[in-house]
Formats: structure tokens, sequence, C-alpha cells
């Protein structure tokens, strides 16, 4: 009954979201230009999708992101969570939207403070949401740092960022946006900065999390190909417009809009 | 384990810190000077004689050239001039950095609110620092001197301070501007971490090497401030300090006749200002960026 | 007839950890008009040997050991004055950043005629100029986008004028180091069509090297697969990336997703990256391959000749037993 529910409402909802950039009037310079980044995007995830977003640089696919964990906020549209509206949520009910949200972002380099220790990177999302005591939170750290690879979770625990390879820090990354549990994560570009041996690691690696946790992913890409072997929803994004949205098997093998026909054309192949 | 983490840097920084020569110079000048400013605690117990502001050689009536007894002479009333070279040097540490670290403590803080909050608390905390930048701060406190008399040198101190922190400011609030967007910080802020604590827990272990370089650089244009201050008449008078001594040489009339007595406090004033530049250069290589990207690539 | 030819090179660089063996004794050829493809992952040292061949080396680099052929002289002994008037007349190279190959306040046209007239003084500004269009002419941007700036022309486009600007001088050799990883796949798609037709057009050789192994096949004939500064594997590209042999190229393909991969293919891990500071002067990829033999670990494996034209860094041992799979 309940799973019947949770299949109705979509964890995500979208409707009518459009994100304009204006550069301000300046002195020399009345009115104002503006860059329509997002143009009316309506889009719906269920629970335990793992739903891509393709889209090339420019695209806005970021910036969609960035607006699901309200780091940014749309011009105009509404966005629900689990059927409530979080376009105005604010102090305590955005810190509560955002434990169940959570974010792994492009660059392993940059999104760890190279002064803080992986143990501290991690616990971080448990101290300000003051979960558990701190001999749980140790332990839950630990056991988050397993989960994710870094086995065993006691050796990587004291080390700092700059000790690690690139891949290992991205699961330091994964560690800390699953600690908490969330509902729904947004991995933007998770494995561009990463060689292909390690990123189809990494791909297994939110593959397995996904299951063992029911999480639902939202993954943003550039590359087609791997949203179509981690995702089992694809929207391809141009210039702000969602043009094609649907299965990926079925908007890999018959896609409907121009765009996205020369995307698949474009793909380099490996068959002789 | 954090603890280690920081002394490890330390450690690395110190490193390329020693080899360079200029920090080398620096470190040395600088350790003469504090051996200086700590004899002045104990020369005065020698001899009541030997006490910079009220001790007076009975027996000499006027300035002395150095002798057995006084090694850098005595001043017109009989006073050693080593003793209140001594005096001076400890004044020149504690005007240097506590103003500086005054400075260097408003700076960083209002620096990284500022960068990190932005919006109207940016532009009022900034225009603030640019009405305080443009005013030539020896001028004020010559003014605020002759209005209210003269200071005792913890107001001094402060003064400065308040006259130097927006330069500290402009610079972290730069820092925090490009750390703001650096995605560590986002994840931070999407794990729920309030604005205090990015602000203290993300910035400011990022931006702490670069307020320290810009105190060594403070710690200097304190020292000559105050120094100039008195010279001209305006400081403590109940302190030693080297600027003081040279207002008294210029008084007395001896600035011509009293080499022994105008040249130490002079060439003490140059040098420990340059043993905090050196220092401030030395630092500027270990966190040069360049050097920087290679440790943390390692 | 052979125009580049690289025995033994070994490249080093200084570090504070010590030296760095960035690449490591490595021997191929290059004919005239033709392509080589240099694949491998980040740190295997494929930028190394592109910048060893322009004389680009950072301070602290070195040429440890080996030769470099080209047309006859030997690039490994040049002098600075040398490879100055060598760079960009008989090599030139395509970099990866396009962004930054330009100066943002010279006129693009103006930046490619300067390449010319760095070769050419005595040429004549009008003969440049003639040169300068048909080289555009040849990248395919319009002529009424010649006199722009940088800024103005979009990623595409300034990749196809650094390759006009690679043209300049009509080189013998274009090394493109990673040409088109900053750019969008249609994008990507096109400049490699280019780079394909200027190969054809003007029967010039080309190094390319990417992380990007579909990318890597689509343009060259002949393949190297690089792991921890050394050679793996190299062969015809039909014989490389159809029948991979060296268990590290076999990791690489499968790891390469394309949209008909498997959602459960099985991908080795690869385990330690390489020490490229403390050589054992063995395999560098022992610690993470199948063969468990020690000898690797010690003992450089050799080359094994699979086909005339068809090779592997390994030993017998694991090609067997791969065979058997």
């Amino acid at each position: 009954m309940i799973e019947n529910d949770n299949k109705l409402t979509p964890i995500i909802e979208l409707n009518g979201i459009t994100k304009e950039y204006c550069a301000k009037a300046t002195f020399f310079s009345k009115g104002y230009t503006s860059v329509m980044a997002l143009d009316n995007i309506n889009l719906a995830i269920q629970k335990g999708d793992i739903f891509g977003l393709v889209g090339q640089s420019g695209s806005g696919k970021t910036t969609l992101g960035r607006l699901l964990l309200k780091l940014e906020s749309p011009t105009k549209g509404i966005m629900k969570f689990n059927g409530k509206s979080i376009n105005d949520l604010k102090g305590k009910g955005l810190k509560t939207y955002r434990s169940k949200v959570q974010m792994i972002f492009q660059d392993p380099y940059q999104s760890l403070n190279p002064h803080l220790s992986i143990a501290e990177t991690i616990l971080e999302p448990l101290i300000v949401n003051k979960i558990g005591d701190h001999n749980s939170r140790k332990e839950k750290a630990i056991e988050t740092l397993d989960t994710v690879g870094l086995t065993p979770g006691k050796e990587y625990y004291d080390r700092y960022p700059h000790q690690l390879s690139g891949g290992q820090r991205q699961r330091v990354a994964i560690a800390r946006a699953i600690v908490l549990d969330p509902e729904f994560i947004v991995a933007d570009e998770p494995t561009s900065m990463l060689d292909a041996t390690i990123a189809i690691q990494l791909f297994k690696l939110l593959q397995q999390i996904k299951e063992k946790y029911n999480m639902t992913f939202f993954f943003i890409t550039h590359n087609l190909a791997a949203a179509k072997y981690l995702c089992n929803k694809i929207a391809v994004i141009h210039n702000g417009i969602i043009v094609e949205n649907g299965p990926s098997d079925q908007v890999i093998q018959h896609p409907e809009h121009p765009y996205t026909k020369q995307l698949i054309q474009a793909q380099p192949k490996l068959n002789f | 384990m954090a603890k280690n983490h920081y002394l490890e840097r330390f450690q690395k920084g110190w490193k390329i810190f020693i080899l360079n020569p200029l920090g080398k110079t620096g470190i040395i000048l600088l350790i003469i000077f504090m051996l200086m400013a700590i004899s002045s605690f104990f020369i005065p117990l020698l001899d009541p004689m030997y006490d910079p502001m009220t001790g007076i050689d009975p027996l000499i009536k006027e300035s002395m050239p150095p002798s057995f007894q006084h090694w850098l002479g005595t001043d017109n009333v009989g006073r050693d001039l080593f003793a209140q070279l001594m005096e001076g040097a400890k004044v020149a540490f504690i005007v240097g950095l506590a103003s500086a670290f005054v400075s260097i403590v408003l700076g960083t803080i209002i620096g990284m609110i500022s960068g990190y909050v932005g919006g109207i608390t940016d532009r009022i905390l900034m225009r603030a620092a640019d009405i305080i930048m443009i005013m030539p701060s020896l001028v004020v406190l010559l003014i605020l001197a002759s209005l209210f008399g003269q200071f005792n040198i913890w107001i001094i101190v402060f003064i400065i301070a308040i006259m130097r922190w927006p330069a500290v400011s402009r610079v972290i609030r730069s820092q925090a501007l490009s750390l703001k967007s650096r995605p560590f910080i986002e994840a931070s802020k999407v794990a729920g971490a309030s604005d205090i604590r990015i602000i203290f827990r993300h910035i400011l272990p990022n931006v702490l090497p670069l307020a320290f370089l810009y105190m060594t650089f403070r710690v200097t244009s304190a020292i000559l401030v105050e120094a100039a201050l008195s010279f001209l008449g305006f400081g403590d008078p109940s302190q030693v300090s080297w600027g003081m001594m040279l207002q008294w040489v210029w008084k007395s009339g001896h600035m011509f006749q009293a080499p022994y007595w105008l040249l130490p406090p002079g060439i003490c004033i140059s040098l420990l200002t340059l043993s905090f530049y050196l220092l401030g250069r030395a630092m500027d290589e270990v966190l040069d960026p360049r050097l920087r990207k290679e440790e943390e690539r390692k | 007839m052979t125009l580049l030819k690289v025995e033994n090179l070994s490249v080093g660089y200084k570090t504070k950890k010590g030296l760095l063996n960035a690449v490591n004794n490595i021997s191929f050829t290059l004919e005239q008009g033709k392509s080589l493809g240099f694949v491998g992952e980040s740190g295997c040292g494929k930028t190394t040997i592109g910048m060893t061949l322009m004389g680009l080396l950072p301070e602290n680099a070195n040429i440890l050991q080996g030769d470099i052929y080209f047309n006859g002289s030997n690039l490994a002994h040049f002098n600075d004055e040398k490879w100055r008037n060598f760079r960009g007349k008989e090599i030139s190279m395509i970099f990866q950043a396009a962004m930054n190959a330009m100066n943002p306040v010279i006129r693009v046209d103006e930046q490619v005629m300067e390449a010319i007239e760095v070769h050419n003084p005595d040429m004549p500004r009008n003969e440049i100029h003639t040169k300068v269009k048909k080289l555009f002419n040849m990248v395919e941007i319009p002529e009424n986008r010649l006199k722009d700036y940088p800024h103005q022309y979009s990623g595409g486009m300034k990749q196809r004028a650094i390759i006009a600007m690679a043209l300049a001088c009509n080189p013998k050799l274009i090394i493109a180091d990673e040409p088109t990883t900053a750019l969008d796949a249609i994008v990507q798609d096109q400049i490699l069509k280019e780079i394909k037709e200027i190969k054809k057009g003007l029967n010039t050789s080309i190094i390319f090297i990417s992380h990007d192994i579909a990318v890597v096949a689509d343009v060259c004939e002949d393949i190297c697969v690089m792991y921890g500064g050394q050679i793996v594997e190299k062969g015809k590209r039909e014989e490389v990336f159809k029948y991979p042999r060296h268990p590290y190229t076999k990791t690489l393909l499968a790891s390469y997703l394309n949209l008909d991969s498997d959602k459960d293919i099985k991908v080795p891990e690869i385990q330690k990256p390489p020490n490229l500071i403390t050589l054992t002067g063995g395999c560098n990829f022992s610690a993470s391959c199948i063969c468990k033999s020690k000898n690797c670990i010690n003992h450089a494996p050799e080359w094994v000749n699979l086909s005339p034209t068809h090779q592997a860094f390994c030993c017998e041992e694991t090609l067997g037993k791969d065979k058997n799979d």
C-alpha cells in the first residue's frame, strides 16, 4: 500500500522551472540583458530511479542540479519534494530538507577541504545535524567508509585528502553524501575528472548503494554512454530545454528529437 | 590528529622558510632583538642606576660618550643609553606585535564575514574599510594626540590597529570570495552547516597563512608609526621607546653632537622593521601558490 | 619512409621525493603519412612523450637515455637554438586547452600570420595573407571571422584555429595532445573528422595522445597502449582493440562504456597505481595483474610477437593464461 503511494507521488517534481540570469543595469547601460539557463522544465523523478540528465556544457544541467539542492532559486516554477513544495524553504525547514537531499560534486580535488581529515569531512553532516553521540558517529563514519569501498575504514579515517588518489577522494565525497542516509542524491558529473578504469568502479559503487539503501539518484553527465549504463531513465537537455525524456533504452534506441539523434550519432564508436 | 596535520604543514613550510636566505637573515635579526628585549628586564636589577627611565648616574651631569660603565654612553641627564636601547626593543615588540595582532584579528574576521556573507553587509563593511584606508594614519594620530594630549602606549597600539585592519580585510575578503564558491564549502552547506561554522571551520584555516603573512607587514608599519609619533613628541612620555630616544636627542640639542646617542635607536628601528619585512618576504615564498600547489599534488 | 624513430627513450622528473620515471625505456617508429595513437590514463607518461618530441620538457625534466631520430637528426641532442628553428616548422603541436593557447588581445588571423612569419621571415606579406586564408579555409572557419578576437570564437572554432596555426608551416608531424577533451561530443566528432581529412589531404604524420580509446581508435592506424611509463601493447588498431592481449589493455577496453555496454560487465580493478619513483625494474602493471608470477615484479617482461605488427610487453604465462578464458 505504502509502496503504491510512493509510486504515485514522485520524490521530485518540477513544474515549469525557469531560471534566468540577468546582468543588472549599470551606469552606462540601462535595461538588462538576460540569459535563459533553464526554460520551462517539467520533470518527475520516481523513488528508486537513477535518473540521468544528459547535456553538453552550457546546457543548464548543472544549474538544475543546484536548484534541486536549493543552492540557487528558480525564477519561476514549482519544485516539489515528496509532494510538498520546497520553493520557499528557509531555516529549519531547509536544514531538514538538506538532510534528505545530498550532492556529489564533480571535482574531488576541489570538493574536499584540504585542512580537514577524512573523518572530519564525513562527520560534519552528522555533527551539524546533531545525529548520535561521539562514539556512534565514529562508528557510522567507519561503516560508511567501508560501504564506499575504502576498506578497512579505520585505516582511512585519519588520513587527509592529499594522501588519497582522485578515485579515493571521490569515494570520500560519496561517503559524505550518504552518511545521513538521504533519500535523494544529486551527482554532478562525479567521474568526469577520473580515468575510465576508476569511473566504472564508481558507477558500480553507486549502483550498489542505490540497491542497498534504495536511494534515488539524479545523475548529471555529458556522457550519453555513462547515462545509458547507469540510469533507468534519461532526459536530454539542450540550451535549457528538455528535448527528450524517457526510459534509457527507449531514448537511446528510438530517439525522437533531432538533437538526441545527433548526439547519438556523434558518440565515438569502438567497433571495426 | 588535527594538531598533527597543522604541525606537519608547519614543518613543511618551515623547511622552505629556513632554506631561504631572506628568512634566515630575518630570523637571526629577530632573535637578536628578542634577546635585547628580554635583557631589558634584567638590566635595572644590576643597579638602579641602569633603570632606563629613572636611573641617573649621580656622577654624570651631561651627555657622555661610551665608557666602560655606560657602554653606549649617557643622555644629557645621565641615564644609561644601553639600558634605554634594550627597553626600546621591548616597547617596539609590544607595540608592533600587539597592534599587528589586533588589526589582523579584526581584518580577518571582518574580511571573512564580508566575503562570505556578501550583499549589504559586505557593502557596509567595505565602505567603512575604504574610509579608514584613505585616512593618513600618522596625521590622524597627530590630530587626535594634539586634541587629547599625550596618549598612553596602549591607546596608541589600539589606534594603530584600528587604522590598519582595512588592508588586511580586503585581502582576506577576496580569498573568502574565491573560497566561497569552492565545492567543499557548498558541500558543507548542503550537509546543513551554519554560516558561522562554515566561516570558522572551512574558510578560516584556508586564509590563516595569508593572515600571518600580513601580520609581519603590519608589525613593520606599527613600529614605524609609533617611532614617528614619539619622535614628533606625541608618544607615551612614560615609556622609553626608540622614537622617544630620538625625540630626546633632538629636544636636548644633541642631534649633531652625540652620534653615539642618535645612531643606535635609528639603526635599531631600521633593522627590526627589516627583520619583520624579511620574515614576510620569506613567508610569501612559502605561501606562493605555485609552490603550494606542488606540495598539494604530492 | 620512416619519419620518426624513438629508441629506448626514458624521461625523468626531478621531484622532492626522488627521480620520477615518467617514461621508461620506450621505442616506436612512425612512417610518413601515418598516424600513431598513444592511449593510457593519467600519469602513464603519454603527455611527457609529446613534450619530449616538441623539446618542451619543463626545467626539472630530463631525457635519461635513448635517441629520437627525426628525418635523420637526433632530437635527443638538440640545444635550445636548434629547437627554436625546428619547433613549429618540422613538428608542431595541438594542445588540449585551446582557450589558453591563444593570446586574447591579438586578432586570430594575426596570430596565425605570426606563426608563419617566425619560420619564413622573407615571405612577402600578401603571400602570407593568402596562406592564412587557405589555412582557415582548410579548417572550415568562414572568412569573415578571420579578424575576430579569440573570445569571439566558440570552443570548437578555437580548436580549429589552433589546428590552422599548427599547420602554418607545413609540418611533417603534428602532435595532438588530447585535442578534443574539453569539447562537447558533437564538436569533438567534427574536429576528429577535420584532423583525419588534413592527414589525408596533406600527407602529414600524426601522433595522437588521448585517454579516450574510442577517439584514438577513430583517428589512428597504429596504437600504443601505455601504463606506468611503459608501452605495454602496440599494434594495428584492429589488432589491439579487437584482440587485446595485455591484461591492462583488456581492463582499459572493458572499462570503456559505449551505448551498448552491458549493465553487468565485469571489469577487473586496478589495485595500485604504479610507483614511478622506486622502480622495481620489472613490469609496472604487475601489482594489479592477473599474473602472479614473482618474476614479473623484478624482471622486465619481453616483447612477445603476436603477429608481425602486434606485440605485447608481457610474459608468455599471462598471455597464455588469458587465451584459455
